[in-house]
């Protein structure tokens, strides 16, 4: 009695459920967005993750792939891995032929799903563990056959910044051996290149000291601070995005902590000179494309789909640019998987090994060249350092370009490397 | 009348006709009819789904969060204890399955039980305080329970995969793997049916009976001969064991298992759905599970109502719906506590009650 009605009960609510779904859209090429707006990522996970969206627009409005639609399905998963994978199992159902990805722990977490699906999934996690195709890498990564990370991965930046650190100790005249020490959560993504650059620290000739642990969420970071400062270290590498980088370093010049900061992909941009102020100033960090104020020639289509999705907009970060050369790139392995036997999984992934060394068209200067193999998804081998500038705080409403443009907060270029695809660091 | 067939008065005889878990055979009919309904639900008719997938997701979600919820009613509404760490049981049941199958290779099949076993000798570890202490210093004993097991998860690699997590295999039968939410949906009817049976029967025997004791008076309880030590623990075994089963459900549903989602905010939802549905009712875990389920998903659907409107498409009110989503969940919980504080299984008596002596409710 008890079970009938309440079978009732949840067949009423799954009908007003079923009556409030949207209804698929027709004939598009169904392509996933999985994106952080909400979650402890949101800072850096909305520029990127808008960029999709805004370059579905653009390209549909231009035609789509080869004059058929994009049919793009976004969601927001706060950051959260069984969300991302209950997700997954709906659009598989759904039948996406890719997915634009996010974090590392889901991308992690989906590797095996991907594979027996054959979905290629185009992570903005750029854990090296994610560029062993085979699953032969020395160091026992796992197969990640339809993995592709949109940026040099996490180890390979770190090893640029070491070498970056190594550069600056010797000009700065320092004496002895650099003390080198990991900064970040216990958590997937600041994990990722932790052993790999400590590792390559060593090798280096620095100390490496005991890792120091702050969370992904902001918080008030003075405890880490001051075991910072009491170790005594040279270069800390900030593994996490930008959020918990903006309080660390403020919390970091409230206690007066004296280090160069290194900070991976995520963890810096225009916004966190703006929100951190002064205490942001000189940190280098890794860049995966050019920022929105480059003089290239490609930076013209960016300004264009910023502006067709939204016409006030002034300035994106580099996260925004990444997000559309991310979606270009795909966005040419599917014109080639149309022409070659029609658009599925594993057209796409055969798409992306069709060139040499190539970036997408109209994206030139912008994007760096990739390179992919059936053997070896390390796409990216260039890194590039900048290091940040700030004169001054800001106000909290100030529009960036305009910083920029007043020299409030500034960055310029001080490295570049090309690390080597040696076979032992494959998938590690 | 001949609406419920049961007999105006009370004629019962034995202590058995008392007992019994249904009060008529119509009723214990219209139960096993349901089941058979629900098992109808993943069924395709000629190649086409009535049901859409993600009802059935929808199902499974308050199959194995009710599984858990029930634990928690036990330990809570029928004993009179108190756990602010449950979601780490049903956290630990769905890492011991995964961790049971990768490693020593067990089918899922038998993973599922034996990591109900593991998570019980959990729970009784755990409960050993509660042989001593109630009320508030218990809340706080389990609460460090909570965060203890959190940070196990967190460095137990070996256990757990660490902060990357862990694969659990999917569902498998003799070599058979069940393939799809569809399929795996039996499973976890299968497994609701079981543990609420039991744990309906359960509550008649004299262990029941001596829990039910425990949290009426737990003097009066020691005076009859009741060992407090003995069932205050055996109810912490009782509720980790429904958590572990539940969490392996869960591990095997979503095949792999985060060290992320077992937080306090879960613990607190699994309480919500136990004060919502009815403390101290087998059938309000499962009505509490329903409603926090769909809770949101209702909430979702009326945002989604409001935007298409040209009057609540606008950023001041579409920027302040992701947080009231949130509050409704706790303005919900709030609501319940001062209106209907017996909960969803209250109000499902009084509407039986209401049809029974209809049309004269005097």
């Amino acid at each position: 009695m008890k079970l009938l009605k309440l079978g009732a009960v949840t067949a009423a609510a799954a009908a007003t459920l079923a009556l409030s779904q949207p209804a698929p859209a027709a004939d598009g090429i169904p392509v996933a967005n999985l994106v952080d707006f909400t979650g402890r990522t949101a800072t850096v996970g909305k520029p990127y993750g808008q960029a999709k969206v805004d370059a579905v627009k653009w390209l549909n409005a231009k035609g789509g792939i080869n004059g058929k639609p994009i049919d793009l399905s976004t969601f927001d998963y706060s950051y959260e891995v069984p969300r991302a994978i209950n997700t997954y199992k709906q659009w598989k159902q759904e039948g996406v032929v890719a997915i634009q990805g996010w974090g590392t722990a889901d991308t992690e977490a989906l590797v095996s799903f991907v594979g027996a699906d054959e979905i290629p999934f185009f992570s903005a996690s750029y854990s090296a563990h994610l560029t062993d195709p085979t699953g032969k890498g020395p160091a026992g990564s796992k197969a990640a056959p339809y993995n592709f990370i949109m940026g040099p991965s996490y180890s390979d930046s770190v090893r640029a910044l070491i070498a970056w650190a190594k550069e600056d100790w010797q000009r700065k005249g320092g004496k002895g051996q650099p003390k080198y020490v990991h900064m970040g959560d216990n958590h997937p993504y600041p994990n990722a290149p932790k052993k790999a650059g400590e590792e390559y620290a060593k090798e280096q000739g620095f100390t490496v000291l005991p890792s120091i642990q702050y969370t992904l969420a902001p918080g008030d970071f003075k405890a880490q601070c001051l075991t910072l400062k009491e170790s005594g270290a040279n270069y800390a590498f900030l593994a996490n995005t930008s959020g918990a980088n903006i309080s660390l370093l403020k919390s970091c010049e409230t206690v007066g902590v004296d280090v160069q900061f290194l900070s991976n992909i995520w963890g810096y941009d225009e916004n966190v000179m703006k929100a951190a102020g002064k205490a942001a100033d000189g940190v280098v960090w890794v860049m995966g494309s050019a920022p929105w104020g480059a003089d290239v020639p490609g930076i013209k289509l960016v300004h264009e789909i910023a502006k067709n999705a939204d016409p006030a907009v002034t300035y994106q970060l580099p996260h925004y640019v990444r997000g559309v050369c991310s979606f270009y790139f795909m966005k040419e392995a599917m014109e080639w998987a149309d022409k070659n036997g029609g658009i599925t999984g594993p057209n796409v992934k055969k798409g992306m090994y069709q060139k040499k060394d190539w970036v997408p068209a109209g994206l030139e200067g912008v994007c760096p060249k990739g390179n992919w193999t059936a053997e070896d998804h390390r796409g990216f081998t260039q890194v590039l350092l900048y290091q940040g500038k700030v004169k001054a705080d800001a106000p909290a409403d100030a529009d960036i370009a305009k910083l920029i443009a007043d020299g409030t907060i500034g960055m310029t270029q001080v490295f570049a490397i090309d690390i080597e695809r040696k076979p032992e660091w494959l998938g590690w | 009348m001949a609406l419920s067939l049961v007999p105006c008065g009370q004629f019962k005889t034995t202590y058995a006709s008392d007992t019994t878990l249904f009060a008529t055979p119509l009723s214990r009919n219209l139960v096993i009819a349901g089941v058979i309904l629900l098992a109808l639900v993943p069924l395709k008719i000629g190649g086409v789904a009535p049901v859409s997938d993600y009802v059935i997701a929808l199902l499974i979600q308050i199959g194995y969060l009710g599984i858990a919820a029930l634990g928690l009613n036990i330990l809570v509404g029928f004993t009179g204890q108190i756990s602010l760490g449950h979601s780490a049981f049903f956290g630990f049941g769905a890492f011991a399955s995964a961790w049971l199958g990768n490693t020593f290779g067990i089918p899922v099949f038998f993973t599922i039980p034996l990591a109900g076993i593991l998570t019980t000798a959990v729970g009784m570890i755990v409960g050993i305080p509660a042989a001593r202490i109630k009320g508030l210093y218990l809340a706080i004993a389990t609460l460090a329970s909570q965060f203890i097991l959190q940070d196990f998860f967190a460095r137990a690699e070996w256990f757990t995969g660490g902060s990357s997590g862990s694969i659990a295999e999917p569902f498998s039968l003799f070599g058979l793997t069940l393939a799809g939410d569809r399929q795996y949906f039996y499973v976890v009817l299968a497994y609701v049916v079981i543990m609420y049976l039991f744990a309906s029967n359960m509550l008649r025997t004299r262990d029941g009976r001596a829990l039910v004791a425990v949290r009426d008076h737990y003097l009066s309880a020691e005076v009859m001969g009741i060992n407090l030590t003995k069932y205050r623990i055996l109810s912490f075994g009782i509720s980790s064991f429904y958590a572990g089963v539940g969490g392996a459900l869960f591990a095997h549903y979503l095949q792999y298992v985060s060290i992320e989602g077992f937080d306090i905010l879960l613990s607190i939802q699994f309480l919500a759905m136990i004060i919502i549905g009815g403390l101290g009712s087998v059938m309000g875990s499962l009505l509490g599970t329903i409603f926090m389920v769909l809770l949101p998903e209702v909430m979702e659907a009326l945002i989604g109502a409001l935007q298409s409107t040209s009057w609540g498409n606008v950023p001041a009110v579409t920027d302040g719906l992701a947080y009231l989503k949130e509050a409704a969940i706790g303005l919900a919980i709030v609501l319940f506590l001062i209106f209907e504080p017996d909960g969803l299984a209250h109000r499902w008596r009084l509407i039986k009650a209401y049809w029974k002596l209809y049309p004269f409710s005097f």
